[in-house]
């Protein structure tokens, strides 16, 4: 029962952390804004807004009050999903990114169960190959893939099997004008399967060096591990060894590099997003940006650092879930 | 006396493979960006018309334009040696700050432990959750699109990465039993610190260093893609954004858009190649296949 | 009566870079049934590739050159993997020297000795959770440690579940490659009483395999001492230590320190051992040993019987007396 309080200690402590460091990100875009010379209420209000909207965000971030009240505001909203409304599409922020929310997140899921699945495989085969002319080719080929822009193999991609050979389409997520009856729908039509291909593939070609080099050498340095011997010794069949023993310690890492990678995606995602014009939160946030769209910048940004941070801990909680030994270290 | 041993270290290891190949193609990467200036044809902006004065414009290879021209008339093998220039720049200056500034940070709190190591880990968890490139591009967007400020963006957002790895080995040689030895002759925290650790640290920052070189410069690349580094400096980066605005991809102009790519990987692949062939001095393993 | 496990001339060699290491370089050992052997030797002189080699568990530069490996009549060597494999835990087991890494982290004890139990031993999940209970209070560990994991537990007691582990399937033979090395001097006495509880108990045959003499003292009844891949003396335990008939072994007795002659110098071997990549042609110990002639050097001096059951391998064997007296001597071993 010490074990179940230690556990909870430690996701206690991992949990706060998290907050901590959202709050901090948070307070950084908060003062940013403030320190910028000019008037503060441009991060929220844009000259072209009509007399009702401009009314409507004066009172719901109480850009009149005293700085510390405007604070506080802030954080209360932050905490509703409250980002006041995009300056081009005059709606709220928060609508907006949850719309191309789902695009992202089956584009990055796809794109690394894809890769880690092939990874852990691959890397695990290239560790029982070891010393074998496979394997002297087969290295420096993981390593180029990983040395590669990401967009530069959605741009190969693109302009072999999309332009050239005509096998996929070459941009989006659905064909224009295209209706369904339901998000659900749409998400499993083949259509959209179509579309989420090329740049799936390019971005899991990208990703599984990680996971193929890391399976790799973790395993071989597991086979190395007395309890590998033990288990020969103890008369049990190589295979099993090697799956039940080997793998199972090789694939820790692995795990927390897949919900870390996951977070990091989020935001990576996007270069692959723009080569592909997939709808997806990278490019909202990129052409926010470049739109000197505020509130919808500064959403896409918070969120993305949201999910960053949530999946770091995530990470923490499946590793401390894993490796018993972890938990009881005190995190 | 120990300095003359790490030299000499270095020298033999440079027979490894990897760590040899790592360091040839940056050299030669180095060469052609120096060089840059005598080896290209053309200036890299210079808009250009051909013989019966029409503009040049996406023309196939040739004698005369090596990779061919961009749809604007534009050489683009000028534009791709000329371009290695920036991108070495940013990659390199940004790899140093880093290494330097994380090996700083990594001693500090792998040693002094306590208070300090709790602040600066926090500062470090902080920037850790920031996304890397958006951070990037609405710090380049606020700043202004130049190198410097490129640099700036990706050297903030990459210390702490360094600096974890550089503790982490700091703490696991604080252990050992010369640092013991060196307290018990009544040497001072600080005289050990820079006498006893740093110098068994810096081959890790070194390495490390080496693969920082491709991740900066696989930002500048990534930032200029799309479309916030500034037009005016031809980089690998913006030959890639120019190319994919310009529907090279539909035209399928490979000479284009491949070779910048490929520059890339190499140098990216250097660095990698470079740490995997120290990884083997620094972590010595029982030879046993 | 025949013995349990017989050893003859066994030579193991390593691929190293481009040479050969002989790691063990015909090695003779015989073990009766119900006995306990100590097999000792200086750090590199073999003794774990030898234990490895028994097991039939060599790493993959590491090939038998030749020999014979006969427990209860049947040689392991010359038996193919696969049928090599079915004796492995059954009919001879091992206790590492580590148990902290020959365990592994991420189970727990419960079920890695199902693993054992079940997978090896036939046994249904029930019956091996029963018999895993009975082999931890046979080792002196509480029966609810089980549901623990490897790291929970401290040095003393992971080297007691390796121990229970060890005995999991009742084997014949256990084989223990420096049991308490690793472990506090009180612990290791604890450890010991154990394992000789359990041989008396259980009439267990074993093979211990350590660099401390005191331990073979307190736990075996014949010992042999091993050198540069060789064995270079065996015997009844009591008589090899009061009585040494090798050089090596006359030598080992005087290093190592003993409470009973408190005050005496102990007088350590200088040198170190020869190359095993190429072994001088002679005797092994010809380039530190005091009585050293020029015939040693020669060529391999024949293993000979100095009293019944006992035996060296020694040209002086027959003076033995004699140099015994020279050797406790300080004077004598510095060269």
């Amino acid at each position: 029962m010490r074990e179940q309080a230690l556990r909870v200690a430690y996701v206690g402590r991992r949990f706060l952390h998290m907050l901590f460091v959202l709050w901090v990100i948070a307070t950084i875009l908060f003062f940013m804004f403030r320190l910028m010379p000019g008037d503060p209420s441009t991060a929220y209000i844009d000259p072209n807004f009509t007399g009702e909207q401009r009314q409507l965000v004066l009172q719901q971030f109480g850009l009149d009050r005293p700085l510390h009240e405007q604070y506080v505001i802030f954080l209360r909203n932050l905490a509703r999903g409250e980002f006041g409304l995009s300056f081009r599409q005059r709606q709220p922020v928060l609508g907006l990114m949850l719309a191309v929310l789902p695009n992202t997140l089956l584009l990055t899921m796809t794109a690394l169960i894809a890769a880690y699945a092939f990874g852990s495989l691959f890397g695990a085969w290239l560790a029982w190959r070891r010393g074998s002319l496979f394997e002297t080719i087969s290295i420096p080929l993981v390593l180029a893939t990983r040395a590669s822009p990401e967009f530069w193999i959605g741009m190969l991609m693109l302009a072999v099997f999309a332009f050239g050979l005509g096998w996929f389409p070459a941009g989006g997520a659905n064909v224009a004008g295209a209706e369904y009856s339901s998000e659900w729908q749409r998400i499993l039509s083949i259509d959209y399967l179509r579309h989420l291909a090329l740049p799936a593939l390019s971005l899991a070609l990208f990703l599984q060096g990680l996971p193929v080099l890391l399976m790799r050498s973790n395993m071989l340095e597991v086979m190395r591990e007395e309890f590998v011997t033990m288990s020969r010794m103890k008369g049990l069949p190589e295979r099993s060894i090697m799956l039940r023993h080997a793998a199972r310690n090789a694939l820790l890492p692995l795990v927390t590099a897949f919900a870390i990678t996951f977070g990091q995606l989020i935001g990576g995602n996007v270069v692959i997003e723009t080569v592909f014009s997939w709808p997806g939160l990278g490019r909202m946030l990129v052409d926010a940006v470049a739109n000197s769209d505020y509130p919808l910048a500064q959403g896409a940004f918070l969120l993305i650092a949201a999910i960053l941070v949530a999946m770091n801990f995530v990470a923490d909680l499946v590793y401390g879930l894993l490796d018993p030994r972890v938990t009881h270290d005190g995190g | 006396m120990r300095l003359a041993g790490k030299l000499a270290a270095t020298a033999s290891q440079l027979r490894n493979p990897y760590a040899f190949a790592g360091v040839a193609i940056y050299i030669a990467f180095v060469l052609v960006a120096v060089l840059a200036g005598w080896l290209a044809p053309y200036d890299p902006n210079d808009i250009l018309f051909t013989a019966d004065g029409q503009l040049a414009a996406s023309l196939p290879p040739d004698a005369a334009h090596l990779l061919g021209t961009t749809q604007l008339g534009r050489d683009v093998f000028s534009q791709l040696v000329l371009g290695a220039r920036p991108s070495l720049i940013v990659g390199v200056t940004a790899a140093v700050a880093v290494a330097s500034i994380g090996t700083t940070v990594g001693l500090l709190s792998g040693y002094l432990r306590g208070a300090v190591d709790r602040v600066l880990m926090r500062l470090a968890d902080i920037v850790l959750g920031l996304p890397f490139l958006p951070a990037v591009i609405v710090m380049v967007a606020l700043m202004g699109p130049s190198l410097q400020n490129m640099i700036f963006a990706i050297v903030v957002l990459l210390w702490p990465n360094a600096a974890r790895v550089i503790r982490s080995q700091v703490l696991t040689l604080a252990q050992r039993q010369f640092v013991e030895a060196a307290r018990v002759t009544g040497a001072s925290e600080w005289r050990i610190m820079l006498v006893h650790i740093a110098p068994n640290i810096l081959p890790l920052s070194f390495l490390y260093g080496s693969i920082a070189v491709g991740w900066a410069i696989l930002a500048q690349a990534s930032v200029s893609f799309l479309g916030f580094g500034g037009s005016e400096v031809v980089s690998w980066g913006t030959m890639l954004q120019d190319a994919y605005a310009s529907q090279a991809l539909d035209r399928g102009q490979y000479a284009w858009f491949v070779p910048p790519g490929l520059c890339i990987v190499f140098v990216v692949l250097a660095g990698f190649l470079i740490s995997r062939g120290y990884e083997e001095l620094l972590f010595p393993r029982l030879r046993d296949d | 009566m025949s013995d349990l496990l017989a050893v003859t001339d066994l030579a193991v060699a390593y691929r190293l870079g481009k040479g050969l290491v002989h790691a063990v370089d015909g090695a003779d050992l015989a073990l009766p049934s119900g006995a306990m052997l100590g097999l000792v030797g200086e750090s590199g002189c073999g003794k774990t590739t030898l234990a490895r080699a028994l097991m039939g568990v060599l790493p993959g530069n590491a090939r038998i050159t030749r020999g014979q490996v006969r427990l209860s009549g049947i040689d392991l060597v010359a038996l193919p993997r696969a049928e090599r494999r079915q004796h492995l835990w059954r009919d001879m087991s091992f206790v590492p020297q580590t148990a902290m890494n020959a365990l592994d982290p991420v189970y727990r004890l419960r079920d890695q000795m199902r693993e054992v139990l079940c997978r090896r031993g036939g046994l249904a999940r029930g019956a091996a959770d029963a018999r895993a209970a009975e082999l931890f209070e046979a080792v002196g560990l509480d029966a609810r440690r089980l549901m623990d994991y490897p790291h929970q537990f401290s040095g003393g007691m992971r080297q007691r579940a390796a121990i229970a582990m060890a005995l999991a399937l009742k084997p014949k033979l256990v084989i223990a490659d420096e049991p308490v090395t690793a472990l506090d001097v009180i612990v290791q006495r604890q450890v010991l009483d154990t394992i000789r509880g359990l041989s008396l108990e259980l009439g267990l045959s074993a093979i211990v395999i350590t660099h401390d003499i005191s331990v073979v003292a307190y736990l075996c009844s014949t010992i042999a001492v091993m050198y540069a891949g060789r064995i270079v003396e065996a015997g009844p335990t009591a008589r090899v230590m009061a009585e040494p008939a090798h050089p090596y072994t006359m030598g080992l007795m005087n290093a190592s320190p003993d409470l009973t002659r408190a005050g005496a110098e102990l007088v350590p071997i200088e040198g170190s051992p020869p190359s095993l990549m190429h072994p001088p042609p002679g005797c092994r110990f010809a380039a530190r040993c005091p009585f050293v002639l020029s015939e040693c050097r020669a060529a391999m001096p024949e293993t000979s019987d100095v009293a019944p059951g006992h035996s060296a391998a020694c040209l002086r064997a027959a003076e033995s007396a004699e140099l015994r007296r020279k050797a406790q001597e300080a004077a004598t071993w510095r060269q």
